[in-house]
This record gives structure tokens, sequence and C-alpha cells, in this order.
């Protein structure tokens, strides 16, 4: 029964994206075409970020926490943001509203994602006879994923789209932004400097990305105040 | 409003070829990225004349069980794993004699039988723990041997990782549920090629010949003194039977011999007026078949000047007792004159001799000891041993109990010190003298560190006949050692008696696997369904509002109004 399971634990990593997609108007709007391009510039941003790694970063013998490493390897996760402030800013959609764009942008980005990160390692690993809660977390996590995508996205929006903002505002958003961005990061230095197991980390990532989900769901509103 | 509606056909044969390529990919289901990985060794599968013995299965992919399982479940697709420690004997013997439907057999085995395990230490108790374990373990082999089995059995020995899965599945059946498909639990899965029939096995009998002193001027044949011993072994797992004691012991005994006397022989004023002939012969288990086919290539001459041949069987595990075995009647002059030439010199050496008379019948196929091959031809000859009866077909042939561990050197060096002493006064006429030719601290003492270093070989090589190619590293090795001692070396290559067949496949490895049961499985898929409907009418009600949800059901009705 192990493709049973691969099932679902597919189910439960790429579900949500698709319900997402159906539950929400993007669906009615026929958002697809942006969320496909927000993919294909992640990928793009995926090999960028990919050869940076390559050429600056030493491969380290054991598994401890480099925090020099760690800092270049979170200013090279600062190619993410520059890469959805392309895929927000630069590419022509349709007329859309904001508020959608943003949402089929994040969609696009997390589901990429999602499909890079987790579907070989839950194809070659799922299938085997050997049971382990590995691959269910991994849906959890990229659950979570799909929230913070949304919120950078929500976010990144406000931030380069919107005009005018409320002065007191910009600095939480431009903060929020931060905190989001350098989120793989934190967990990285959870997993390895602090010795976390693995269903720690997702329950923190799960906790977080509802938090700055809702955050940015109040700043988002707040925002959309004055103009309305 | 689809752009690509135009390139549909090439969208559709690369829409089949993808289609395809993912039923192929799904159809390989990886068995890899176990748990646990072991060694096993398989039951040995052999026939003779036709009537099976043995495990006759190799491949096994079933639920795992222990022994505390609730009486009366079914077993048929289980695999119960039992550690020789807690072997009870009457469990296994009605499952095998009754024929009782089991999904497998294994076996484990204390780490200590482990002999690629060369870091192991032992100690005292140890030792005497595994002494006790003897009995139960021969018992067993005598079982297995003899029964033909329909199922897979295996050996393995005992390490943390597979201790730890003992454990896990002793407390899973002392809850009473048996570990099945719905129910999870561990998966035991070997996969073993279908087990061949050894097409034509090899038998291989090596011998070297040290010529004596022949004076000038004589014509006569020599007089020869044949030193024989068979170097394979037969046990319950093929590829753990290192018969260290049967007869292990025996070949480090002949190869130290040769060595001694082709010291003596080097030079010309101490060479006997005797040939030496030593055979290390094979299928000895296979009542001496190689001893047999060895003596029949011999010629008239050489058969008519052999005074008497000395066999070697088990010289390793004994104390102050050995047996000279005899078929001749101890009447006999030339029996009489070899026990009391072996007699003085155990006198001497401070150990008792006997001497053990058993009868040839001709018309019996089986024969027990190595010299009733050369009684069969009117050759004078005798067996050393330790055993004081003759074992049984396939029986103190090399087991599972026959270790390192239970094997003494001095033994070995007592007897080989017997052997080469009473030889020697034979050839040099000095019987009955109190001279010593191979002294302590001489230059022909028998060398301890040869002895040893010879038997660690030696328990660490599997040496079943059938099992070993005409050119096995081995028997290179053997007939290289007695190139080095005798001064001609012959290697004669037999095919096995066609009574006894074997199969392959002696060695395999145990993949381990936590499975989840078929429940779990259904319970996650409705735990997800369920997540994922929630979502759904999560965000359609923030976003779309309640309206729009109930609307989704009403959707077939309100269509209809439409039309209308």
């Amino acid at each position: 029964m192990t493709l049973f399971h691969f099932f679902n634990c597919a189910i439960l990593t790429f579900g949500p994206h698709a319900v997402y997609y159906s539950a929400t108007p993007l669906s009615e709007y026929d958002t697809l075409g942006t969320s496909v391009k927000a993919a294909s510039v992640y990928l793009g941003t995926a090999l960028v970020k990919l050869v940076c790694l390559a050429t600056f970063l030493k491969v380290s013998e054991n598994d401890s926490f480099d925090p020099y490493q760690e800092l270049l390897k979170a200013l090279i996760g600062f190619i993410d943001v520059a890469g959805l402030y392309f895929a927000l800013t630069q590419l022509t959609h349709r007329n859309i509203s904001q508020n959608h764009k943003f949402q089929a942008v994040g969609l696009g980005w997390a589901f990429a994602d999602s499909v890079l990160h987790k579907l070989a390692p839950l194809w070659v690993g799922a299938r085997g006879l050997e049971f382990t809660w590995d691959y269910i977390l991994q849906g959890l996590e990229a659950n979570a994923n799909l929230v913070l995508s949304i919120s950078l996205a929500a976010l990144g929006s406000l931030m380069w789209l919107r005009k005018n903002k409320p002065k007191t505002l910009i600095p939480i958003i431009y903060a929020c932004a931060a905190i989001v961005a350098t989120m793989p990061s934190i967990t990285n230095y959870l997993r390895r400097g602090l010795g976390w197991h693995f269903p720690k980390v997702v329950g923190f990532e799960l906790f977080t990305s509802l938090v700055m989900a809702f955050i940015s769901w109040q700043l988002f509103s707040a925002c959309q105040r004055p103009s309305s | 409003m689809f752009p690509f509606k135009s390139r549909q056909p090439q969208m559709l044969d690369s829409m089949y070829s993808m289609i395809a390529l993912v039923f192929i990919l799904v159809a390989c289901v990886e068995l890899c990225d176990a748990a646990t990985v072991v060694d096993v060794y398989r039951l040995i599968q052999y026939d003779i004349s036709g009537v099976p013995f043995g495990s006759r299965l190799a491949t096994l992919n079933h639920h795992a069980g222990s022994l505390h399982f609730t009486p009366g479940a079914d077993l048929s697709r289980t695999v119960v794993i039992i550690p020789i420690r807690e072997l009870n004997i009457t469990f296994v013997k009605e499952y095998i004699t009754q024929r009782k439907p089991l999904g497998g057999l294994l076996f484990l085995l204390p780490q200590i039988f482990d002999f690629e395990d060369r870091g192991a230490t032992v100690s005292e108790d140890q030792v005497h723990e595994k002494g006790l374990m003897k009995t139960v373990l021969a018992e067993l082999e005598k079982l297995l041997i003899h029964a033909n089995i329909p199922y897979p059995v295996y050996f393995a020995f005992e390490n943390d990782d597979i201790d730890t899965v003992l454990s896990d599945i002793k407390r899973n059946d002392a809850t009473g549920q048996p570990a099945t498909a719905t129910t999870g639990g561990y998966k035991f899965v070997v996969s073993a090629p279908e087990p061949k029939r050894i097409a034509s096995p090899t038998i291989t009998n090596i011998q070297g010949w040290l010529p004596g002193l022949k004076a000038d001027g004589d014509p006569n044949q020599l007089p020869t003194i044949a030193i024989v011993v068979s170097y394979d072994t037969f046990g319950t797992a093929p590829a753990l039977s290192v018969g260290t004691d049967s007869n292990g012991s025996g070949v480090v005994a002949l190869l130290e011999i040769a060595r001694l006397f082709s010291l003596l022989y080097s030079n010309p004023k101490t060479r006997g007026r005797y040939n030496l002939l030593f055979g290390l012969t094979s299928g000895g288990p296979y009542n001496y078949n190689g001893t047999q086919k060895w003596l029949r290539s011999f010629d008239q001459r050489l058969r008519e000047s052999i005074d008497y041949a000395i066999c070697l069987n088990s010289i390793g595990s004994w104390d102050n007792e050995l047996w000279i075995h005899v078929s001749k009647p101890p009447e006999n002059a030339y029996i009489k004159q070899i026990f009391e030439g072996f007699s003085n010199v155990a006198k001497e050496l401070g150990l008792e001799i006997g001497l053990k008379h058993k009868k040839i019948n001709i018309s019996n196929p089986r024969v027990a000891w190595e010299h009733e091959q050369f009684s069969r031809l009117r050759i004078t000859a005798a067996t050393l041993s330790e055993l004081s009866v003759a074992p049984d077909i396939l029986e103190s042939t090399g087991g599972l109990s026959d270790n390192r561990y239970f094997v003494n050197e001095t033994a070995i060096v007592r007897s080989i010190k017997l052997v080469a002493e009473s030889i020697a006064r034979h050839i040099y006429s000095h019987q009955g003298e109190n001279i010593k030719v191979f002294a302590d601290d001489s230059s022909l003492a028998v060398n301890p560190s040869y002895v040893k270093s010879w038997l660690d070989l030696l328990s660490q090589t599997p040496r079943v006949a059938p099992f070993l190619s005409k050119n096995d590293p081995f028997v290179m090795a053997l007939k290289k050692e007695l190139e080095d001692h005798a001064h001609e070396v012959n290697v004669q290559h037999e095919a096995l008696d066609g009574m006894f067949t074997f199969y392959d496949s002696t060695k395999a490895k145990l993949n381990i696997y936590q499975v989840a049961s078929v429940t779990f499985d259904l319970l996650l898929l409705l735990v997800l369904g369920s997540y994922l409907i929630v979502l759904f009418s999560f965000l359609v009600i923030t976003t779309r509002g309640l309206d729009d949800l109930i609307s989704l059901f009403r959707r077939p009705t309100s269509r209809k109004v439409k039309t209308a």
C-alpha cells in the first residue's frame, strides 16, 4: 500500500494549492496565466540562486551552524524577493485587480516551490515499503509555505504597487516583509543550530505562517481603507 | 479560447507517451532503503537419490512474528524469528514433522558464532554458555537436515538492529495482535534468485609425495606410509560450515606433519627408507567419496607398497583420550604393531589411547570412517579421532557449533606430536626406544604458531564441496602449501557421486521494513479529505461569502431555472 501513502502525501502537499485556486474568486477571473508566469519566474530565480550558492558557499564537513555561511545564504535568499518583485511589477498581467494579482502570484510561486523541492523526495521516498512520518511533515511544511508565500506577495504588492500608504504603517510593512523573507534562514538555524527535530520545526513554521498571514491581512485591509 | 488547439494531435501523442512513462515508473516500486539490512544464510537444500531435504525456497516476503504468538494463530504468512537462546525445540519439531504451514523461519545465532566478526573478544562464561548451546544446536541441526521443509529457513547473527526489531515484534505480539497487512508491523523481505541445481559438482583431491631414500642397486619399491585427511565440510548452513574441528584440525595436523617430515627428508642423511604420501581428500561427508575415487586412481604397485595409512578426523577438542578406529580385527599383526607404536608414544606424552574395532559390511554403502575405504581395498589403515563412536551420515561434519572457540590448539599440537613421533619411530625402526625425533626446543619441534595461523584460516573458510569451484582459492592455497613441503603434488578433479544433488543460493540479504497498516492509510486519507473540504469551505466563505457556498450545492437546480 505504498503508492497509497504516496497519493496521500501528494494530496497533502499539492491539494491546498488547487483548493485555494478553485475556492477563491481567482478561478472566476481566470488568473491561471498569472500563476503560471509567476511559477516560471520562480524557476528562473531558483536557477540564479543555485549558481550563486555554488559560487560563493563552501561545503562544510559537519552539519553545524556556521553564522557566516548562514548570513551568506540569507543574502542569497533575498534574490527570492527580487524575483517576486519582478513577478509582481514587471510582468504584464491582464486587467486583474491588485487584490487578486498578489494572490495569483503568491499561489504560482508557492506551487513552483512545492513541486521543485517536494515532488522528487516524495516520489523516491514515499513509495518504498518503509514507513516514516517525514513525508506527512513535509506536506504540512508545504502548506505553511503556501501561506507564507501569499503573505509575502501581499506585503510585496503593498510595498511596490500601492502608492499611497499611511506613513506609520510603512516601517511595519518593511519589517514584516523582512521577517517573512528570512524565514528559510530562521528555520535552518532552528534545525541546525538549536537542534530542533523536524516535527517541532514544522509546528513552528505553521504557527508563524498563520501569524504572518494574519498580520499582513490586517496591514492590507488597513492600507485599503483610505482609498475606498 | 485555447491557443494550442491547432497543435492538438501532437499534444495527444506526447501525452500518451507521458502516460506510458508514468505507468512504467509506477510499476517499479522500489524496495530499497529499508530500515535494517542483515546478512542471512540459508539452510542447505539437497537431494539424496531424488528425495528432497532441507529448505526448498529462498525468496521471502512476509510479516514477522515471534514465538509469543497466540496459540492457534495462522502462521502460514508469517516469518517466525527465533533466537537460539530461547529455542523451543518442541515447537520447531512440531511444525516441521507435522508439516504445518509456515511463512518462514529465521534463527538468530549468538554473535560469538560469527566467524567474520574478528573484533569479538570472548569471555569465559560466554564460552561456557555456548557449550550448553552446542547440544541444542546439534539437535536442531539434525532435525533440519533430515527434514523436507517447503518454506525458507535462514540463519542470522544477533546484532543491535535486529535485537531492537525482535523486542518490538515481541511487544506487538504480546498485545495479541499478529502482524498482518491491516495492523502494521515489520515485514521481512529476501529477494534471492530461485535456487538452481548445481550441475556436476566437483571434488578435488590433493596428494603430496615425499620420496624416501632408495639404496643404490635396490630394485624393490620402497614401502609407503600414507597420511590422509578429508578437508571439506557439510553443515546446516553451507555458508557457515567452517568445520574447525571436523575436519579443520585434521588438515592443520597434516600440513604440520608434512612440514616436519619435509625438514627431515631434506637432508639425505636423515631421509628415511619409507615414502610418504599425504592426501587431502574431498567428499568426506558423502561416504568418503573422494577418498574412494582417489584410491581407485592408484596403480597396483603403489597400492601394494602402502604399509599402512593413518587418517585423521576431529583431533581438536579432546582432553586426554584419543581413539584409533580399525576395521581389521585387533589380533592382526599389523594392527598390533601400529597400536603398540602409538601407545608407547602416547604413554610418553601422557595421554591415553584406545582401540576400537568396527567391521565393514561390503554390501552397505555407508562408510563411517575414512580408513574403511582403504580397508575395502585391503590396505591396512586406521583413523585417529577424538570421537569414540562412528558418526551417522552427515553428522560431525562441521555444523553450526563447530567453531574456533571450541577447538584447542594444544590438543592439535599433542596429536601432531603423537602421529609424527609414531610414524618416525616406525620409519627409523626405533620402536620402543626412548628417542624423541621431534623433541621440543629442537629444530624439528612442532610449531604452534603455524598450527594457530592455519587453524584461524580454516575457521573462517566455509568448505562445502559442491560450492567449491575447481580453482577455488582455498584449494589452491592448500595445494601451494603442500608443494612447499612435498616433492611432488598432484591435483585430481572428480565429479561427486550422483546420489547427492545440491542447490545454490546460500547467502542473501534480509531487508526489514517497518510498514504501516492499510487502516492507517485509509484513516490518513479520510483526515486529509476532510481537511481539504474544510479549507475549501473556509476560503469560499471568507472570499465570496456564505451564500456562494450554499449556491455551489444548488447549482444544478439554478441552471435548470436559467435554461427554462
